[in-house]
């Protein structure tokens, strides 16, 4: 990834019906699984990448069918530490996951299985690449026993 | 006749490509204009464009559009769908373990074909491996 300051973000502005609340909440859900971060409660944004551009705008499009409206940008922050601190924002969400498959390793009986699905599911989020990431990977390899290579 | 869809194919354009030349247009040309370039070519059918008939409705992919647009009903095509939704759209039930990797491979195949033409006509292989095996298992509709 580019350096923090130099990152563009896509930023995604919506409104849509108060009902059916199933469809508020479908998006909402989509939202989270892509682990964008919601703002001030009035903007999600992702880093852009060619992937979170597309997955926004076929959201948009979403929005637009369910009687909803969308706006999407892709812009830069101009304050110093901004785009630092925002990265940071993205690290500590994914690194709190991994923390919590990390503890869960701890325990004896640990379900291997749901731990390295949720593995998957942090990662596709993990934008940053964060470190924490590859030790849960090594240490989920070395928890499954048997042969060790 | 003529098909236009953005340029750098993905999952879902290369599903929709080898829909078109297996059951809608053996003979179809595809172009390929820049992401957002206006107007479009005239007197090709654009596809996978955001705003266009055959593109993402409802949350689905273009492929499963497409199904519904000429009334194709096979059980496989209708799995296949699901398959290319889960790869190519954030969908909050996950059910085809298959889609992640589909995804990455046909990414794959874009990287190491020299232009987008190329990279579509070698996508064909993995969904005809991917209708095959579909086949020969029980419908899960």
């Amino acid at each position: 990834m580019e350096k923090p300051q130099e990152t563009p973000w896509v930023l995604l502005v919506y409104k849509i019906p108060r009902e059916p609340t199933s469809s508020r909440a479908m998006i909402w859900r989509k939202l989270k699984r892509l682990g964008a971060l919601l703002l001030h409660d009035a903007v999600w944004v992702l880093p852009a990448t060619p992937w979170t551009r597309e997955q926004f705008q076929w959201l948009a499009v979403e929005i637009g069918e369910l009687e909803g409206e969308a706006y999407l940008w892709e812009s830069r922050l101009l304050l110093n530490g901004q785009a630092d601190a925002l990265t940071q924002q993205f690290q500590a969400r994914v690194n709190s996951a991994y923390q919590e498959i990390l503890s869960e390793l701890e325990q004896d009986e640990a379900d291997l299985v749901a731990l390295s699905r949720k593995y998957q599911q942090v990662r596709a989020q993990d934008y940053f690449h964060s470190e924490l990431g590859i030790r849960v990977r090594e240490r989920l390899m070395s928890a499954r026993g048997g042969f060790t290579s | 006749m003529k098909w236009v869809t953005w340029e750098h194919v993905g999952v879902d354009r290369m599903a929709c490509a080898w829909l078109i030349t297996k059951y809608l247009d053996p003979e179809a040309e595809f172009l390929f204009v820049p992401a957002g370039q206006k107007p479009l070519p005239e007197g090709a059918e654009p596809f996978d464009i955001p705003g266009v008939r055959l593109s993402h409705h409802r949350g689905h992919c273009t492929f499963h559009t497409m199904l519904g647009e000429y009334d194709l009903r096979d059980p496989v095509l209708q799995r296949i769908a699901r398959v290319v939704d889960e790869a190519d759209t954030v969908q909050d039930v996950m059910l085809e373990p298959a889609a992640t990797g589909l995804d990455v491979l046909c990414q794959g195949i874009r990287l190491i074909s020299p232009d987008d033409q190329i990279a579509l006509e070698r996508g064909q292989l993995l969904y005809d491996a991917l209708y095959a095996q579909f086949a020969s298992e029980p419908t899960q509709g």
